[in-house]
């Protein structure tokens, strides 16, 4: 079994990386995400709704996933397996808040998002990836190698995976580091 | 191969797999009434322990019922944890004390897809066994039920206010449930159950809402009815929520997959939706049903299948002896 | 009436983070979901919360929540009639 990445893209609070070459950005934290959606993206309101680990994830499959152009479709199998240490902590803290003593009003549209995976699933809508989408907690990102490749071991092994490390403990602490990897 | 080296359950119902399986046979239910177990949530209906419990202690006691032959403290041994909202929100660091309490050498794995987590574990856990990175995995789910997820679910309008009914026309939505479940999976071949094939799959249709057409769901199964024909399998272990919409996407998953005539057990009226923990305690709860009580022949297969939050999908086929 | 209608458009907006979009951007009479706004079943569970924040109105059944929801002004009509505060 041999594994070739193809692309790879690095966000950090304050940088983008692909393939090695820094893209400028402007703005920091959470407000790059949405400088980054307004160049690469645009026409996609539902990303305004999704929490910070949603946006952080879904930016990054876009940008990465556009270097490779056409590469989900049914003759290429897609899976999209993510892994972070914090879960999806940010986002239940702000959903905390719509159910303190006193202020009692829980609100679905942050619930749904108090899930790590559900950034695999947006991801998967936009990209209409069928294939697997799997989510991990790991206590740092090589963790997730062995899994990855175990993955790709097996008999219906995707031929595609988008994967890699998406954490966001905090509004505007998080890191994303994506890879496409060819199973050959 | 993956073996299943042992097994356990702790639920309101009982603790032991066997236990639970004889309160399934019994008719019982965890199911209740809660008006004030949790602070401004509206009543509910669910199965919930009657002291509440701690959620590392509950797993380390549900890994020793499952107690086996395995060396639990080998560098050849991993734990993987199916959990939603683990300890309190936290999710890598229980994992990490429940290994580190039976003297595991291994950072743990926490499978973190949503309500299909339990399967999902076991499917992570035969890959890592199967590329020869391990020869036992202890693969525990578990989820204690809190405010925040009772909350997140009546603001979800996905609760019944009374005991759920799956596929009946009358259901009204979900209980939810708590509890822990364990299965030891080996590479040394053993008699009993044997975890052939699994399969995980996006619907890439919504993050809450069921597919329409069931094709996540679909694809599962197709992927774990192959090499076997409909006519071997004993039991499909189903998701069974028992809201609207899962019930209807899986009817028309389970038709597309030409399983409609297949004997199903669907066990939310029994446990509860019990998130992380219901894959791993649903599957051992099956494959008890499909070799104690229905099945006629010596060998047969029975298909656990899950969805979830996220648009993702998941299924499992083991073989019964 | 017309003032009630104005300020559920920013209500809406905010609840729904429509980013780029401002009260003047909604028809009173459009459609809200389907072809209008777009909405979708999450958007519909928030607006439900929306009304017990903002109104004090509990709709227990979110079907009925349907005929409440078609456009702004049929809410802005049914906060009017059932609002405790």
């Amino acid at each position: 079994m041999e594994m070739r990445v193809s692309h790879e893209i690095e966000i950090t609070p304050t940088s983008v990386i692909l393939d090695g070459q820094p893209i400028a950005v402007n703005d920091t934290g959470e407000k790059m995400l949405v400088e980054l959606y307004r160049r690469y993206v645009g026409d996609y309101p539902k990303f305004f709704k999704m929490d910070t680990l949603a946006r952080l994830g879904f930016i990054a499959a876009e940008i990465v996933l556009k270097q490779q152009g056409q590469t989900c479709n049914s003759q290429q199998p897609t899976a999209i397996i993510l892994a972070n240490r914090s879960a999806s902590i940010k986002n239940d803290t702000d959903y905390l808040a719509t159910i303190s003593d006193g202020n009692y009003y829980p609100s679905p549209a942050l619930f749904v998002y108090t899930l790590p995976n559900i950034v695999t699933g947006e991801i998967a809508i936009r990209h209409h990836i069928q294939g697997e989408t799997s989510f991990y907690v790991l206590d740092n990102p090589e963790q997730l190698e062995p899994i990855v490749q175990s993955t790709l071991a097996t008999r219906h092994s995707p031929a595609v995976i988008l994967t890699g490390w998406c954490e966001c403990s905090e509004a505007n602490m998080f890191n994303a580091k994506l890879q496409i990897i060819w199973n050959n | 191969m993956v073996y299943c080296a042992g097994h356990s359950i702790i639920s309101p119902l009982g603790e032991g797999s066997q236990a639970n399986l004889e309160a399934v046979r019994a008719g019982r239910s965890g199911l209740k009434q809660y008006t004030d177990r949790f602070p401004s949530v509206e009543p509910f209906c669910a199965s919930l322990f009657d002291t509440p419990q701690s959620f590392v202690p509950l797993c380390i006691k549900s890994v020793e019922l499952a107690v086996t032959n395995v060396d639990l403290a080998s560098s050849q041994t991993v734990f993987v944890l199916s959990t939603t909202k683990g300890d309190n929100l936290d999710l890598w660091t229980p994992a990490q004390t429940i290994a580190r309490h039976f003297g595991n050498p291994n950072r743990p794995i926490v499978v973190s897809n949503a309500c299909t987590s339990g399967v999902c574990a076991q499917i992570t856990a035969k890959r890592l066994l199967d590329a020869g990175l391990y020869r036992h995995a202890v693969v525990v789910g578990c989820d204690i039920q809190s405010q925040f997820i009772v909350s997140g679910f009546q603001a979800f309008k996905a609760l019944s206010p009374e005991p759920c009914l799956p596929f009946s026309p009358d259901r009204k939505g979900l209980n939810l449930g708590e509890a822990a479940a364990t299965m030891v999976l080996t590479t040394e071949p053993r008699d009993g159950w044997c975890l052939e094939t699994g399969s995980i799959h996006n619907d890439a249709n919504h993050i809450s809402a069921p597919s329409r057409t069931g094709e996540g769901a679909f694809q599962c199964l197709q992927d774990v009815l192959e090499g076997v024909s409909v006519s071997e399998i004993a039991l499909l272990g189903v998701h069974g929520t028992a809201t609207l919409y899962n019930d209807d996407m899986e009817k028309i998953a389970i038709q597309r997959a030409g399983l409609e005539n297949v004997l199903v057990s669907a066990l939310k009226p029994v446990f509860g939706h019990t998130m992380g923990a219901a894959g791993v305690l649903e599957t051992i709860i099956c494959a008890l049903q499909a070799t104690q009580s229905y099945s006629v022949n010596r060998t047969s297969f029975i298909i656990k299948m899950l969805s979830g939050f996220g648009g993702v999908n998941a299924a499992v086929r083991w073989r019964c002896e | 009436m017309e003032q009630l209608i104005e300020q559920l458009k920013a209500q809406i907006i905010d609840a729904l983070n429509f980013e780029d979009m401002t009260p003047a951007d909604i028809e009173t009479d459009a459609p809200l979901f389907g072809e209008g706004l777009g909405l979708d079943s999450i958007d519909a569970l928030e607006l439900i919360m929306l009304m017990d924040r903002e109104y004090g109105i509990k709709l227990a059944d979110p079907k009925a929540g349907k005929a409440i929801f078609q456009s702004v002004r049929t809410m802005a009509e049914y906060i009017q009639q059932h609002r405790t505060k």
